[in-house]
């Protein structure tokens, strides 16, 4: 402690020795570098294990996105690149709706099918339980559905 | 020891000391490889990865083919695994091979496409508006500027938002507003290249202060993926906020503390993130000539904002609980929601984590104040910060590596590359199962 103190060091001088501040760390048991040491040990493994679930998770999804993508095409007859897929983020299932162009076009900028698609992929597919339509240039909403048919009309996915 | 183990011991140490500049150099050509290779898919334009761009790289196409998932995913991680590689044997790389690596790698990205963010046409964005359109861009998103040909090149989700960085950026991106999109972006190009000049070289000045290894600290900086993939790849303005940073702690460790506090509060009105710096200082300097450097240069701050952009321009805290809000599928937040089962984070996790924050900080501060390094310390809250936040980008992980590598605590540089690699593990999903 150099021999002109400010009247604030003066009044930190005046602390009891465990508040004082120190400009360099006392050396100790090295109880709370182990401590600090366990602790962040512990929160990276909890962090890798969520990493790793969630690359599995991702794979899981990526997998059935690509067999909705598969079905889709083969149902309609129309092997289309931009086709558009959507989970079901609110109740989190595995349920996808599939939409895409009946016929040749822009990203939905014609009538669009979708199709509901549930269960495990088997041999690449997964089931339909059945769809509706989209008129052009309308996103996947409520109000724009008509004409359901199979699962979806029984749960009033069509607004009519 | 007998004649036969006195020779064969350097015998040993000539060869292990022959082999390791032999595998830095296949380390480093690893590292250039993988960035060529992003940069020349990068050049064929618009992908999944690459953002609508003026064509800027088009006299590098012809080579590779449209940069997808599955070798971006490659080349970063054989960039991972040779910046890897290097940093183990960084103690036999020559500081002119360093250099020169380094070099090398920014003249490829420079050269190169916009990658993996639109961010760049954000700040191009904000910047014409400023100055081609008359408009504040604290109180109006690009979306008011829809007949500006850089509108097309903004991010779909920032199309509405007002920016969230600071007057002082927002005034030094001004100029560059009037160049053009095209001549804009290599001017944000040059600016980002530059500040990262800056970072390493008072990184290398930190580190030899701190009677660290320089080479070894500017290799762990300046050869990290994210930092050149990512960073420079994506031109963005946390580089400038890294180099006022280093400043401030070169200037600190030099024993000026009122420039270093005001070098902190410049970095703050930048980009706000690097404020958490400047309580761990006073901290541990315990001086008043930090506040009042702190002080004085707020004061210049706030008046210089209030005179450009009024009221709005100065509500940081506005832009920052905006930004607390958003959710990135990359946040380790998300990933622990998905860990338990929940399909993501709800606003009581926001509260959670921040609390969790708090208690970090305040840990942080207590420890600094009985004489832990404050360098560490900040470096520690930045991670934190990174590491409780709902919405994680790639260079929001880069925040504490300069400050790890002339810390005093090793363990922040381990926690803070275990992040990095995790990060880039979870990139890695569409390696595992490409989305036709």
């Amino acid at each position: 402690m150099s021999t002109r103190e400010t009247p604030f060091e003066q009044r930190l001088a005046r602390l009891p020795p465990w508040l004082r501040p120190l400009d360099s760390e006392q050396p100790g048991s090295g109880r709370q570098w182990r401590i600090e040491t366990v602790v962040m040990l512990l929160v990276f493994l909890l962090l890798a294990i969520a990493t790793v679930n969630d690359v599995v998770l991702g794979t899981h999804v990526n997998h059935r996105l690509v067999a909705d993508l598969r079905t889709w095409r083969e149902y309609t007859g129309n092997n289309y690149k931009n086709i558009s897929t959507e989970e079901d983020v609110k109740h989190y299932t595995t349920t996808d709706i599939v939409c895409g162009n009946t016929v040749p076009g822009p990203p939905k900028e014609r009538v669009q099918l979708c199709l509901q698609m549930t269960g495990p992929v088997v041999r690449g597919r997964r089931a339909v339980r059945g769809g509706w339509y989209l008129p052009p240039k309308r996103e996947d909403l409520h109000r724009y559905r008509y004409a359901c048919y199979g699962a979806p009309k029984a749960q009033g996915a069509c607004p009519r | 020891m007998n004649v036969a183990a006195q020779s064969e011991v350097p015998l040993s140490r000539t060869r292990s000391i022959n082999w390791a500049p032999a595998l830095a150099a296949a380390c480093a050509l690893v590292l250039v490889a993988a960035t060529a290779e992003i940069v020349l898919d990068g050049s064929l334009g618009h992908s999944i990865l690459i953002p609508k761009s003026p064509e800027i790289a088009g006299w590098l196409q012809g080579v590779g083919e449209r940069l997808g998932y599955r070798v971006f995913l490659i080349a970063l991680l054989a960039f991972s695994a040779g910046y890897a590689g290097l940093a183990l044997l960084a103690r036999s790389v020559s500081k002119r091979f360093a250099i020169a690596l380094i070099v090398v790698l920014h003249a490829i990205v420079f050269v190169g496409p916009i990658l993996l963010s639109t961010d760049v046409f954000s700040y191009i964005a904000y910047a014409r508006m400023g100055v081609e359109h008359g408009l504040n861009p604290y109180t109006h998103g690009p979306a008011s500027i829809a007949s500006d040909p850089v509108y097309h090149y903004v991010g779909q989700s920032w199309k509405k938002t007002e920016t969230a960085y600071g007057p002082i950026y927002t005034l030094l991106s001004y100029p560059f507003g009037l160049l053009g999109v095209t001549g804009a972006l290599w001017g944000m190009k040059a600016l980002a290249m530059l500040a990262s000049a800056a970072t390493l070289v008072l990184t290398w000045r930190c580190a030899l202060m701190r009677g660290r290894d320089p080479v070894t600290a500017l290799l762990l900086v300046a050869a990290n993926p994210l930092y050149v993939i990512y960073a420079l790849g994506g031109a963005h303005n946390d580089l400038i906020m890294m180099a006022l940073m280093m400043a401030a702690v070169a200037l600190t460790f030099a024993g000026r503390d009122a420039p270093a506090a005001a070098t902190v509060v410049v970095g703050a009105l930048v980009k706000a993130t690097v404020a958490a710096l400047l309580p761990f200082m006073i901290l541990a300097k315990r001086s008043r000539a930090q506040i009042l450097g702190a002080l004085g240069a707020l004061l210049v701050g706030v008046l210089l904002a209030l005179a450009a952009f009024g009221i709005d321009g100065v509500n940081i805290v506005a832009a920052l609980n905006r930004d607390a809000a958003l959710v990135s599928s990359d946040s380790f937040a998300t990933e622990i929601a998905h860990l338990f089962g929940k399909p993501g984070v709800f606003p009581i996790d926001h509260d959670l984590l921040k609390a969790l924050l708090v208690v970090i900080v305040l840990h942080l501060l207590w420890r600094t104040w009985r004489g832990y390094d404050w360098v560490a310390a900040s470096g520690w809250a930045l991670l934190a910060i990174s590491v409780t936040s709902t919405w994680l980008l790639a260079w929001y992980i880069l925040w504490p590596l300069p400050l790890a590598v002339v810390g005093r605590d090793r363990r922040l540089l381990y926690a803070t590359l275990a992040l990095q690699g995790l990060f880039v593990i979870h990139q890695l999903t569409p390696l595992f199962a490409p989305v036709a």
